[in-house]
């Protein structure tokens, strides 16, 4: 008798996990689901992915090796000047608080001149002795992340040059637009600091 | 069996060589590089610059050509100044002096 029940349960609920996995897959074919960034997710899907990539990120990323020479002048040079050609588009500079892809990517980009306190979307800290965060930081930039407009440098660039402008956004909340302009410039006398 | 170790050994590299060459490369922006405005350093505050911070060597090392060339492009142009000027003294001394060769004619 208990076995009949047990047996009757599991039937139940593989029928359950069966209709839910259709239902599933008949809302993604029904193309109900609104793609367009300029329509927000709501809390309940916006949380689960947040978590889903901050838990992602930390458990990849818990094994980076970070180089002890972060504090050099040379690599925040070399970090700045690629960090002006390749991100201020999303992630801003000095004195300009908004781009077109900041204002139009969805999730928006974390806005890299002002720290995490300052506007509440956690980039990672700004401090040296921030292993966890300097190894995020690093991740992100080499790996990307799906479906976010980030995308991987890892395939183009050295982890030299990725711990490099890891090293650069350290101090970048703190600089003003002129020593921004300074420190990112290529000039003609710059050897590329690569 | 050596010939196709030997096709990794030259495929292999070939093929890094050809994806490190699809790397943003920094000189593909150096036709629009700005130059930095060292200029802006002489206006800040140096009693509050703590050299050594590494934002403040970075601008140090990445201004000092430039500040070089500056220092001495006036120096240059003082020397022409000075060279211009001294010119002027001497055709004024040339002009008080009586000319020698007038005195022949």
């Amino acid at each position: 008798m208990a076995s009949f029940k047990l047996l009757s349960c599991i039937k139940c609920l593989t029928v359950a996990a069966g209709v839910v996995a259709l239902a599933g897959v008949g809302y993604l074919y029904s193309g109900i689901y609104p793609m367009g960034a300029d329509d927000q997710h709501n809390d309940l899907t916006y949380w689960a992915l947040e978590t889903l990539r901050e838990r992602s990120i930390a458990r990849a990323s818990g094994d980076i090796e970070v180089p002890t020479d972060l504090n050099s002048s040379e690599r925040l040079l070399a970090g700045g000047a690629d960090y002006n050609d390749m991100c201020t588009g999303c992630h801003l500079k000095p004195g300009k608080t908004e781009s077109d892809f900041s204002i139009g990517l969805y999730p928006s980009p974390p806005n890299l001149t002002l720290t995490a306190d300052a506007h509440g979307h956690d980039h990672g800290g700004h401090s040296e002795t921030d292993i966890p965060a300097l190894r995020r930081q690093f991740w992100i930039i080499k790996h990307g992340i799906k479906a976010s407009g980030m995308p991987a440098w890892g395939p183009t660039h050295s982890d030299e040059r990725i711990w490099n402008m890891v090293v650069f956004l350290q101090r970048l909340p703190e600089l003003s637009p002129q020593q921004y302009q300074i420190l990112t410039a290529r000039g003609e006398d710059d050897d590329g600091h690569h | 069996m050596k010939h196709l170790s030997l096709c990794y050994f030259v495929a292999l590299p070939a093929m890094l060589l050809s994806l490190s060459a699809q790397a943003h490369d920094p000189k593909e922006h150096m036709k629009e590089a700005q130059a930095p405005d060292c200029a802006a350093m002489k206006d800040m505050d140096h009693a509050n610059m703590d050299m050594k911070d590494p934002v403040m060597q970075a601008m140090m090392q990445k201004c000092m050509n430039a500040m070089h060339k500056d220092e001495e492009g006036e120096h240059e142009a003082h020397g022409d100044e000075g060279h211009a000027d001294q010119g002027k003294q001497d055709e004024k001394a040339d002009e008080k002096k009586p000319a020698k060769h007038q005195h022949k004619q």
